[in-house]
């Protein structure tokens, strides 16, 4: 039986719902509030998740930017040495699909060559009739980028839980294979 | 004075405290003298554990066998109880692809009831350490 810490970094343009899905899975749907104001919003959630068929979990601290996104230099001292990335973007805003590669680069960069376990959610599904970006086209850039691909709507409480198992059973992996490698050593 | 491994499960040394701890890969590993057997970090740094040697010890030299580690942060103690930790030694430690780090420090000052080891970082998101030897004599035991 292990249990694993992770850091989780949420990357994504303002608006989204970064903060409302951090908030939705912390509090397991009990929670959707509707108006966040940027400066407001808890900076650290932190969420236990059993990995399926072991004993095993993964105790994520979800850091939150509450609105500083907006100050870069702010950033690069929340993301320090993250161990895995929720990339999020708004379903009817491609301009906020579009910037996904700007913060994946952005992400990427904090990890300093290690690799970095990551999802990318496409938010706000419940509005339909907005939506400016398809699932295909997610999926196909997300794809090329190795990440797992998912939609939620935090406002609809859907599928708001699968991205973090996600990142939860890709984490859990990567440590058996280091350990296995650690294992090889002598 | 006879000089030997202090860090030794056998001559009573004891890991007191791990901040991680994985039950396939426990922390009595660093001390059993075994190097193919090791403690695992779980997460984020920093990480650290903490050797007793439930006595008064003097440490002349110290290797570390490790893997991953990045900066390794050393403070010890001279208390009964596990208190008063004062900076001892610090190490940046470099990578070495597909071998053990194997970091050997001589040791000023060695004297010592108990040794804090903090990684503060690492090359990658979990590291190892596989022994930990301290050579050096048995001063005094506890009164
Ligand atoms: N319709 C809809 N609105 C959402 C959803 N998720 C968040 N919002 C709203 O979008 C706005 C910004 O959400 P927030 O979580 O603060 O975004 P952040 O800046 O990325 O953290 C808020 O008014 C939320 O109520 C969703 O799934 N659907
Ligand atoms: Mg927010």
């Amino acid at each position: 039986m292990v249990k694993l810490a992770a850091k989780c970094i949420l990357a994504g343009d303002s608006t989204v719902g970064k903060t409302a899905l951090a908030q939705m899975f912390r509090t397991d749907g009990a929670h959707f509030q509707k108006n966040y104001t940027l400066t407001t919003g808890v900076d650290l959630v932190v969420k236990t998740v059993a990995i399926p068929d072991t004993e095993d979990s993964v105790e994520f601290f979800i850091f939150d930017s509450a609105g500083k996104e907006l100050f870069s230099e702010m950033l690069d001292k929340l993301w320090v040495s993250p161990n895995v990335l929720c990339l999020v973007y708004d379903v009817t805003s491609e301009q906020s699909f579009n910037n996904c590669s700007k913060w994946l680069e952005k992400a990427r960069a904090q990890a300093s060559g290690t690799s970095l376990p990551g999802v990318l959610v496409g938010n706000k599904t419940d509005l339909a009739g907005r939506r400016a970006v398809e699932s295909a086209q997610a999926q196909a850039w997300a794809q090329g980028q190795g990440l797992e691909c998912f939609e939620t709507s935090a406002k609809e409480m859907e599928n708001y839980e699968a991205p973090f198992h996600c990142l939860a059973r890709q984490f859990h992996q990567l440590y058996q294979e280091t350990v296995e490698a650690f294992q090889a050593l002598v | 004075m006879r000089k030997f491994d202090l860090c030794l499960n056998s001559e009573g040394a004891e890991v007191i405290l791990a901040t991680s701890s994985d039950e396939k890969h426990p922390p009595e590993n660093i001390i059993d003298g075994n190097p193919e057997t090791f403690w695992t970090t779980t997460g984020m740094f920093p990480q650290e554990f903490i050797i007793c040697f439930h006595r008064h010890v003097r440490i002349e030299k110290l290797v570390i066998q490790s893997y991953f580690v990045r900066t390794l942060r050393i403070e010890k103690s001279t208390s009964k109880e596990p208190t008063d930790f004062e900076q001892w030694i610090e190490r940046d430690l470099t990578h070495t692809e597909g071998q053990l780090q194997n970091e050997e420090i001589i040791a000023r000052d060695g004297q010592a009831t108990y040794l804090r080891f903090i990684i503060l970082s690492a090359f990658d998101h979990f590291a190892s350490v596989h022994s930990v030897s301290a050579e050096g004599i048995a001063v005094s035991n506890f009164s």
